[in-house]
């Protein structure tokens, strides 16, 4: 238990607290209530407030225009989109942050450039060289989204290198661990949580991107956003349009749920570490000390 | 909803692929392609094993499933893979071909495009088709060569630049339990329009569909559809847009809000018909009709609306790029598309229930026999009756001249 018992809220204050937890709660759902009752509407006319016929024909169509292969590629897209974009941001931003690089503030301004431009100028400009140089048109796709997905790592890492203590890895040098024990059981589990942060916009600049796709991707990549795209431009598709919408919005959920836990027991093992530095009773996983719930509220 | 390939997405998409048009004219080394085959065994011998890749509008599940669940089979038997790329704009097509031509690949990933109208114009210009190569198709013959209808593409010659698929027709459709006595020529719509206020709206040009209905009005006010030349000059525009406009100002008070904002799409406007707060739509894809009344999109009373000075009418076609690296499997695909039993199954109201582009009176008799026993669809009539008094489109340079005039004169008003 780190958590001192002055910073546990009580009273009116923890009332408050859970008040506006479910505001917030309510803030962030409410926008998914149409798309949920619409997604088991068969019939919905105005001007009734609710479906006028339930049904699951919504997920036979959704299934028909191609759901599930568009899912798994997008999450495969996604996937291979964060594993190199965020060791990318996390070996930048080390670079700016520990000024090993000159004219940081230069770098830091050219890495945030593809966040500036229009992506749809970007991206013609961009695949006319990638067509020229022969590269295959789903690498040209992973390699355009992980420059887009860059300044997202890249500034995240940043600030997460901001709060670090290099001393930690002297320390253990000092100690005797090669440096591959060090980035192993010092350097990567007090990083972890930004990592995982990281990861995540990675993977969501991968999962929501259309034009990319589309374009660099010259029909070999058919994802979910393209197949949601295709759907919503035609009429009658309401409830297809709102179960693949649903679909689209659950990995990103599970993920954002996944960073979070990752978070709360990265905090709580920073804190432990001053007590536990010496390399042979560090543990590799952070995972592996439960967090007790509330220790890191 | 479309039976047609569309969507003038004129903001970025045509905005950039307007300089690259300009850059691919000096880059493409393949400047007015011609197919390399002389005869069709030897499409048919290169063709097996390739795979196309065949870009359409896909928000028309009907569509896709009839691509995906009949044609491809069907194309398979000559060893030819195809896949479909759905996309919302047929202009995303275009760019990726643009592209790809401006980097100087002929082994380009598009192999057809679903096109009509200002795209296939505007690949045309820029050389980005293969030309003369659907004579060699044998089921061309099926064909009527003078129908005005696969000669000329929006007013652009197709010269065998991309292979006839099938017919649309702008149609009107109407809720028969708000209207029972519909009006029967366009003119009595706008009359029926300002009679009762709040109940109508056209989507807002340059939509397709809004555009074409504006067309229709100026067809209208001018006193008929053959009073607007089909070749645009200023004169004529400067003569007969004035009349239009009027008109459309005078209705906008009686439209939908009064005016104040009109539908961005043929599908905002099919959302307000199904959801009975107009009673008129229109669509360039009547065969959906029947589709969106049997699933209860529509109200059940829907019935299409002839009119006495007849609608426009179009073909869309199958484009082969000239940089495509798999020519002979995309020759075989459009023949496959285009043979008596593809057409047929295709028309089949719940398939697609798309016309079909042979010439009926000249195809056998157990060939005539099959298209003569469709099913009839209980909400749209046959194509002899949709196209009845049809005319053809204007040119495509009219589109944009109508469309801005219609931004200031009716819209900012």
């Amino acid at each position: 238990m780190t958590s001192s018992t002055l910073t546990t809220p009580r009273g009116p204050g923890r009332i408050v607290r859970l008040a506006v937890t479910a505001l917030l709660v309510v803030w962030f759902a409410l926008p998914f209530l149409p798309l949920v009752l619409w997604a088991f509407a068969d019939g919905w006319s105005f001007p009734s407030p609710l479906p006028t016929a339930w049904g699951v024909q919504g997920i036979q169509d959704a299934l028909g225009f191609g759901l599930l292969p568009g899912f798994a590629r997008s999450v495969l897209l996604g996937l291979v989109v964060a594993a190199i974009a965020t060791p990318l941001g996390a070996l930048a931003a080390r670079a700016l942050t520990f000024g090993t690089v000159p004219f940081p503030r230069t770098f830091s301004a050219l890495l945030l450039a593809p966040i500036a431009l229009p992506p749809f100028a970007a991206v013609l400009g961009v695949n006319v060289l990638l067509l020229r140089a022969y590269i295959p048109p789903a690498i040209g796709v992973v390699v355009v989204l992980v420059v887009l997905a860059l300044p997202y790592t890249t500034f995240v890492m940043r600030t997460a290198y901001g709060g670090y203590d290099l001393s930690y890895e002297e320390e253990a040098r000092l100690l005797g661990a090669a440096p591959a024990q060090v980035l192993r059981r010092v350097h990567l589990p007090m990083i972890a949580p930004a990592l995982a942060r990281a990861a995540f916009l990675a993977f969501l600049v991968a999962w929501s991107d259309y034009i990319v796709t589309v374009i660099v991707g010259g029909g070999e990549l058919v994802t979910l956003p393209l197949i949601v795209a295709g759907a919503a431009a035609g009429l009658g598709n309401d409830a297809a349009v709102a179960v693949m919408s649903l679909g689209a919005v659950i990995p990103p959920v599970l993920l954002l749920l996944a960073v979070l836990a990752v978070g709360g027991s990265g905090r709580a093992t920073g804190k432990r570490r001053p007590s536990s530095a010496l390399p042979n009773t560090i543990s590799a996983a952070p995972s592996a000390h439960p967090t007790t719930s509330g220790a890191s509220a | 909803m479309s039976s047609t390939p569309r969507r003038y997405r004129r903001s970025a998409a045509l905005a950039l692929a307007v300089p690259l048009i300009a850059l691919t004219a000096c880059a493409a080394p393949e400047s007015s392609a011609s197919t390399a085959y002389e005869d069709w065994d030897a499409v048919l011998e290169d063709a097996e094993g390739q795979t196309v890749q065949l870009w359409m509008y896909g928000g028309d599940d009907q569509g896709n499933a009839y691509v995906d669940d009949i044609l491809a089979p069907a194309v398979a038997e000559y060893g030819v893979t195809l896949e479909r790329v759905p996309v919302t704009d047929t202009a995303d097509a275009l760019n990726r071909v643009f592209t790809e031509i401006q980097a100087g690949r002929d082994d380009g990933t598009v192999d057809l495009i679903w096109v009509n109208g200002d795209n296939f114009r505007t690949g045309k210009e820029a050389d980005a088709w293969l030309c003369g190569w659907t004579d060699l198709l044998p089921s061309m013959a099926a064909t009527d060569p003078d129908d005005p209808l696969l000669q000329s593409d929006f007013g652009t010659p197709v010269d065998g630049c991309e292979a006839p698929w099938q017919k649309a027709q702008f149609t009107l459709a109407y809720n028969a339990e708000a209207i029972p006595n519909p009006p029967t020529t366009l003119a009595g719509v706008l009359d029926w329009a300002e009679a009762n206020p709040g109940r109508f709206t056209y989507p807002a040009p340059p939509d397709f569909t809004g555009s074409v209905f504006v067309r229709e009005v100026l067809a209208s006010v001018s006193g008929g559809a053959d009073e607007v030349p089909a070749a645009y000059s200023d004169e004529a525009f400067d003569e007969l847009s004035p009349a239009l406009y009027d008109r459309l100002s005078e209705l906008a008070p009686s439209l939908w809000r009064g005016g104040d904002t009109y539908p961005a799409n043929e599908a905002e406007l099919g959302q307000l018909f199904a959801d009975r707060q107009i009673d008129i739509t229109m669509t360039y894809g009547p065969a959906t009709l029947t589709d969106l009344v049997a699933d209860g999109t529509y109200p059940p009373e829907t019935t299409v609306l002839p009119l006495e000075d007849g609608t426009v009418g179009n073909a869309s076609f199958l484009g082969l790029p000239a940089n495509s690296d798999s020519v002979a499997g995309a020759m075989v695909v459009a023949n496959v598309a285009l043979s008596v039993e593809q057409q047929v199954a295709k028309a089949q109201p719940d398939v697609w229930g798309q016309f079909t582009v042979l010439d009926i009176e000249s195809l056998s008799d157990a060939d005539r026999e099959l298209f003569d026993t469709l099913p009839e669809s209980p909400v749209v009539p046959g194509y002899e009756v949709l196209s009845e008094n049809a005319h053809g489109e204007l040119a495509a340079e009219w589109v944009p001249a109508l469309d801005e005039g219609w931004r200031t004169g009716v819209l900012d008003r």
